[in-house]
């Protein structure tokens, strides 16, 4: 769990370019949002509604 | 299974939902008050830089990402329960309950879905600014959740706004009617409020029961200060805003609140009853002890009014008196226990603070998971003193069950019992152990001597 979960980036870290970080925003929610979305179809599926 | 096998269906379908539930409950409640404690620990980072603050917040992420996931499984049991054990409520109240439920899922379980990656894989990706944001949006969507299930659960014990077509299903006819159902909103302050003492309390006894290992732990001993604050200040709120609450139930659902007062007479001035033992066949209290001329003023009306008893119904319309009765009072009573903790915790924190005093420490360990008996017994108290109905005075509990037999059901409860007992048992498990070995400093900060003199983090150390 410890090495999953992500911390703050430290102190010496140079931070990311602003679009690079717009664009890991934009993708994990996305992705999270569409890994919802497949296990709702798949249930859905898998019931045959 | 013979002890199951001589129930009936619609009972064995209650005791399906009640235990389902009543897991269900506690990993909402527990996840609700935990994300906007999150939000407010990375708030007080981002503006502080105490590293203490972060390393609660990597601390208690990790038992809100297992509490969430807990959540969700158990949810999904209930939603497939409504059509298996109850499809008959599914096919009345569908067009009402259905859209509260899809609203839940699309404006807040998806927010929740969505942000929640952000907030455990993404925060040196995206950077703490925009971390800050996904933790918050996380926080706000357990409460948009709690927004639509107390809506849709209060316009059962409320409802409004609808009609009964021919068929005996029913429609909606003004959805902010059925939205806004009277009970609503003082349901929702009051559960939101359960949410966040409940979350205080097993915050609070965790970090107790570090302290009582090692008092100079410098996360546990802001953790349980943030803990005292909050139930100093939300548990005295949560008197105020659940007495209010009773005062909405006498309105509106006058059955429950004869229930849990164990009214037997309709009359004026009625007593007070603190303890006894509800008799509902013989229609008495045993062994009460009430305080006579103060029951009206408890209720918020004059002596001369008349408040229905359980006599002004039916007595095979009655709830289970006792269950009612006694949920409330273990109710009640944890929430004035809540109150007394924070007087106390202020008051050590006056006085050298909370973790010189032992005593104080056990009676936060004693109370950390009171919290969750307390929403438990609420929950039984809203459930269990609606009856006999599943949606106030329009459709009974037992007009609502699927046409299943009783073996189908016993099959699927024992299931339940022993893939919950299994699963959940090892969640639980794996919390606990998470909690007893407490918080400890990220890893790149390593131990106090890996602090470079002079840094931030020597300093907040040092503070400590």
């Amino acid at each position: 769990m410890r090495d999953i979960i992500e911390g703050p980036p430290g102190e010496d870290d140079a931070p990311l370019p602003w679009r690079i970080r717009l664009m890991w925003f934009a993708g994990l929610a996305v992705a999270g949002s569409a890994a919802t979305a497949v296990v709702a179809y798949a249930l859905r599926a898998l019931l045959k509604l | 299974m013979a002890v199951l096998g001589d129930l009936d269906a619609l009972v064995l379908a209650r005791l399906q939902f009640a235990f389902t539930i009543a897991f269900h409950i506690i990993f909402p409640s527990f996840s609700i008050g935990l994300a906007s404690f999150l939000a407010v620990l990375e708030g007080l980072w981002l503006s502080t830089r105490r590293e203490v603050f972060r390393n609660l917040y990597l601390f208690w992420v990790k038992v809100f990402a297992l509490s969430f996931g807990m959540g969700v499984v158990s949810g999904v049991v209930m939603s497939y329960q409504l059509g298996t054990n109850w499809s008959v409520f599914s096919a009345t109240a569908a067009p009402i309950i259905g859209p509260a439920f899809a609203f839940e899922v699309l404006t807040a379980f998806f927010l929740e879905a969505s942000f929640l990656g952000i907030m455990l894989f993404g925060w040196k990706k995206v950077g703490p600014g925009l971390h800050f944001t996904a933790t918050a949006l996380v926080a706000i969507g357990t409460l948009i959740s709690a927004f639509w299930i107390l809506s849709a659960n209060s316009w059962m014990q409320a409802p409004a706004g609808f009609a009964i077509q021919p068929d005996g299903s029913l429609i909606a006819t003004d959805w902010w009617a059925v939205v806004f159902n009277p009970t609503f909103p003082v349901r929702l302050a009051h559960m939101a409020l359960a949410a966040f003492l409940t979350t205080a309390l097993a915050v609070g006894g965790a970090s107790a029961f570090v302290l009582l290992r090692d008092r100079d732990q410098p996360e546990s001993r802001m953790a349980l200060r943030m803990a005292i604050g909050m139930f100093a200040i939300v548990a005295p709120l949560q008197l105020v805003v659940g007495h209010t609450s009773g005062e909405v139930v006498r309105e509106h659902q006058p059955l429950k609140t004869a229930a849990i007062e164990a009214y037997w007479q309709t009359r004026a001035d009625q007593p007070q009853g603190l303890v006894g033992w509800p008799d509902r066949k013989a229609a008495k209290t045993h062994g009460e002890i009430a305080i006579p001329g103060i029951g009206n003023a408890i209720q918020g009306v004059s002596k001369e009014t008349v408040i229905q008893g359980l006599d002004a119904w039916p007595r095979e319309d009655w709830p289970v008196v006792g269950l009612v009765y006694w949920a409330f009072r273990v109710m009640v009573g944890l929430g004035l226990a809540m109150i007394g903790l924070g007087v106390w915790g202020v008051w050590r924190c006056y006085r050298g603070g909370p973790e010189t005093s032992p005593w104080f420490l056990r009676a936060s360990v004693l109370m950390g998971p009171m919290g969750f008996v307390a929403v438990i017994a609420g929950w039984i108290v809203a459930e269990a003193g609606r009856q006999p109905y599943v949606i106030y005075g329009v459709l009974r509990t037992r007009d609502a069950v699927s046409p299943v037999g009783a073996g189908q059901v016993s099959v699927s409860l024992l299931a339940f019992m022993i893939v919950y007992a299994i699963v959940f048992s090892a969640g639980a498990i794996y919390i606990l152990r998470l909690m007893n070995r407490g918080p400890a400093p990220h890893e790149e900060a390593a131990t106090p001597e890996d602090r470079a003199p002079g840094s931030a983090m020597a300093a907040a150390g040092e503070e400590q």
